[in-house]
């Protein structure tokens, strides 16, 4: 839906995952190459629905699109040394949830200039480290730790695996002696006991 | 925000840009990481920083570099002995293998069992984060790399620049033989053969520069394809110069810009070349008859220099 003002004060309403809409002026969307693509030709008759994103995570989007509007073009990536005050005091108000909402979001919607920032912050956090401290601040298992949970798991499997065949064992001379329903009974504890060790074979 | 975050959970095509801001000492660095984070930078690589890599020394320093050189890091390789127990090294996943990796200012050291197979792994780990093109800068180092040579032409991979001194060569038909019809893939050739053997052309190199050139005839030089000749040593004379410049006035040479002939046999009282003695061609600007392109010739002791331009 939009106003019928002049152009650089056309008003899109914008509508979020929880069904809310709100205004956003035409300059910002206009950095929103997606929208260029969708809705600036053919216009939209009601809210534009960016129903994969919530009302926070957009509107943290267009407050830095409404900011950038009278900022000159974009001309590709800036060093974060470059960002002005404005801009970093938007990405240090974020959480980290919020920060990857605001990168997917700003993905999908094509905006050149948020999404650059984002990565370069992102490049920043690896910047000058080794492979070891980098591992930390992307919070993966170092090799080390992987082969030591391995192991860890080998030895439960094996562990397991041993518990089992002495069950099986038992119930198998338990077997020959008993009556039917008792060698149903011990056919039971053997399944269970399989069960038992394939559950500790995956894990 | 906090000082950790989980880069797996952006998209590829983010992941892509924040591999792009990254500096190519860091990006390796990184793909050491995960598996996973090297496929996500291997997805990405066609996006990635052109690398010239440079094969320095035997099989033991890698020089990788950007295409403009803004950025420069060594990778080292060491045979492996008792590397695992220094509390520096962390093992890392590269082709499969678990290797030992020491991060320090002076570059990344990996230790191998095998440190030829080590070398060729990280060649195809290197191919795997980066577009890369070779490079073998020191002459020196062409009996090195023999068979490495001929293994990265056989994969249609490219050179910057191959060095290759066949004096320091124990089977030169061999090596030539693999290389020569494989020369499209060479940007700079440079060659040193001043010990009797002829290498003969199938194809041409962007570039060329022979020292010792004295078996390079004027049959090869009027078929040369590159866009810079350099001859050291040449033989020819005045009437092969004269004959090349007809050449291309008429419109031969179409790549030519630069060629560069050293020759004991240019001499200034010889046959006039264009129609001019030597010495009058000094500083002039020649044509092509089609009036396409001009080039400034310069003139030295047995030497001659033309620089091409287009209008």
């Amino acid at each position: 839906m939009t106003s019928p003002a002049s152009s650089s004060e056309v008003k899109y309403l914008i509508e979020s995952s929880e069904g809310n809409t709100f205004d956003v002026s035409g300059a910002a969307l206009r950095q929103s190459n997606t929208f260029n693509a969708m809705f600036l030709n053919i216009g939209a008759d009601g809210p534009i629905p960016f129903t994969d994103y919530n009302e926070a995570t957009l509107k943290k989007v267009f407050e830095y699109c409404e900011h950038s509007v009278n900022e000159e073009n974009y001309s590709g990536p800036k060093h974060q040394d470059d960002l002005s005050k404005w801009d970093l005091n938007f990405f240090n108000e974020m959480d980290q949830k919020m920060f990857i909402d605001v990168i997917n979001a700003s993905n999908f919607l094509d905006i050149e200039r948020l999404t650059s920032y984002c990565c370069e912050r992102i490049a920043r956090m690896l910047r000058g480290k080794n492979t070891q401290e980098m591992i930390k601040v992307i919070t993966l298992p170092t090799a080390e730790e992987l082969e030591a949970k391995q192991k860890v798991e080998e030895k439960k499997a094996a562990a397991a695996k041993k518990v089992a065949e002495k069950a099986a064992e038992t119930a198998e001379k338990t077997e020959t002696l008993e009556e039917l329903p008792v060698q149903q009974l011990v056919q039971t504890t053997r399944n269970k006991l399989t069960r038992k060790y394939l559950s500790f074979s995956n894990e | 925000m906090s000082p950790s975050f989980p880069l797996l959970r952006l998209p590829g095509v983010v992941l892509s840009d924040v591999f792009k801001s990254l500096d190519i000492e860091e990006k390796f660095k990184l793909s050491l990481c995960s598996k996973r984070i090297s496929t996500q930078i291997n997805n990405a690589r066609l996006y990635s920083q052109n690398v010239i890599v440079d094969l320095c020394g035997l099989y033991q320093k890698i020089e990788v570099s950007s295409e403009n050189n803004k950025d420069t890091f060594y990778i080292l390789n060491f045979y492996e002995c008792g590397a695992r127990n220094n509390p520096d090294i962390h093992q890392y996943r590269i082709e499969e293998r678990t290797v030992p990796v020491f991060s320090s200012g002076i570059g990344i050291t990996l230790f191998w069992k095998n440190l030829r197979e080590g070398f060729l792994f990280v060649l195809r780990y290197l191919l795997k984060i980066f577009q890369c093109k070779f490079s073998i800068k020191n002459i020196c180092n062409t009996y090195l790399f023999e068979n490495t040579i001929s293994e990265l032409l056989d994969l249609q991979l490219e050179f910057k620049k191959l060095s290759i001194c066949f004096n320091l060569l124990k089977n030169q038909h061999l090596l030539w033989n693999q290389v020569s019809n494989k020369l499209g893939l060479v940007e700079d050739l440079e060659i040193l053969s001043g010990s009797g053997f002829r290498p003969v052309f199938t194809s041409w190199p962007q570039e060329i520069s022979i020292t010792g050139s004295d078996w390079f005839t004027l049959e090869y030089l009027l078929e040369c394809t590159c866009t810079t000749i350099s001859l050291g040593g040449s033989l020819l004379e005045n009437k092969d110069l004269d004959e090349t410049l007809r050449k291309w006035k008429t419109g031969g040479f179409p790549n030519l810009k630069c060629l560069k002939i050293n020759s004991q046999s240019i001499e200034t009282t010889g046959t006039t070349i264009l129609g001019m003695r030597l010495l009058e061609l000094s500083g002039k600007v020649i044509q092509t008859d089609d009036g396409s392109k001009k080039a400034t010739i310069d003139i030295g002791n047995g030497r001659i220099e033309m620089y091409v331009t287009s209008f």
